[in-house]
């Protein structure tokens, strides 16, 4: 295991990596011009956008927040104990952040799958294609997010791992982010209007 | 287990809660938006800065973040 102390204070090395951040700020930038865009239209159609919006059910909405930030949590802690040297236990807070981001995964299955068999899509009308579209990419992130989870998990716990803190705090920046762009859309789409 | 990324759960928990609260009593008014967008911003500051640890990496980064996250709010709230 590789780790090696990092200066964080050096501008090129935020925790996470340079690279991991440039992306982080890339999609930040992204799906937010999009959600200024989206109430852009809210103010142009309020009426429309009010009977859009309370067809959608921010109780199931509020429970995935609270998963995704679960989810953080467990990957702040597994980022940690990996720090200490802990690998089993990190590992462990890895296949608990897995477990939130599946949660999450699921709920959103089964809000889709309302919208769709009361035949909402995504030509209904602005408020809706926004909707399909910006919660469908952030699922996209989630979905990479685990992904890039349980690669790294199998990488650190292979007897030979060469799996680093770049590596874990990269993976944990990443899944982060999909915390820090729900807590964009879920207000916004959900509440707001 | 960390205490301050304990007692940072503890909190985005409670502003989840806060933010549930406000939109479920208050009907949508400008006074609304602003709590709602004003507590989503704190969590995101706070995910941030204890859970991906930017606290501990250069002003650049930390400056650039605000900023962004400056940025929406007001194109939101405006």
């Amino acid at each position: 295991m590789n780790t090696h102390k990092i200066d964080y204070k050096n501008i090129y090395y935020p925790p996470g990596g340079i690279l991991m951040w440039i992306i982080i700020f890339l999609e930040l930038l992204t799906f937010g011009m999009a959600l200024v865009v989206f109430v852009y239209y809210g103010k142009e159609q309020p009426e429309l956008f009010h009977q859009s919006r309370l067809q959608l059910n921010s109780t199931l909405g509020a429970i995935n927040t609270v998963f995704l930030l679960t989810s953080g949590f467990f990957m702040a802690n597994a980022v940690h104990e990996f720090k200490e040297n802990n690998l089993k236990k990190s590992s462990l807070y890895f296949k608990l952040t897995m477990l939130g981001g599946l949660l999450f995964l699921i709920l959103k299955s089964v809000e889709y799958y309302h919208k769709i068999e009361a035949g909402i899509t995504p030509e209904t009308n602005v408020f809706y294609t926004f909707y399909w579209l910006l919660t469908a990419f952030h699922l996209i992130h989630v979905i990479m997010g685990l992904v890039i989870l349980i690669w790294t998990n199998y990488g650190m716990m292979k007897k030979k791992s060469d799996t680093g803190v770049e590596d874990i705090e990269a993976c944990a920046a990443f899944w982060h982010m999909c915390d820090l762009i729900w807590l964009l859309l879920f207000p916004v789409l959900y509440l707001i209007f | 287990m960390k205490k301050t990324l304990f007692i940072t759960y503890g909190l985005l928990i409670v502003l989840t809660a806060s933010t549930a609260l406000i939109s479920n009593s208050m009907s949508v008014s400008r006074l609304t938006i602003i709590l709602i967008i004003g507590l989503s911003a704190v969590k995101f500051l706070l995910i941030s800065f204890k859970f991906m640890e930017l606290k501990k990496a250069n002003a650049f980064w930390k400056v650039s973040l605000i900023s962004v996250l400056g940025l929406i709010v007001l194109g939101i709230i405006l």
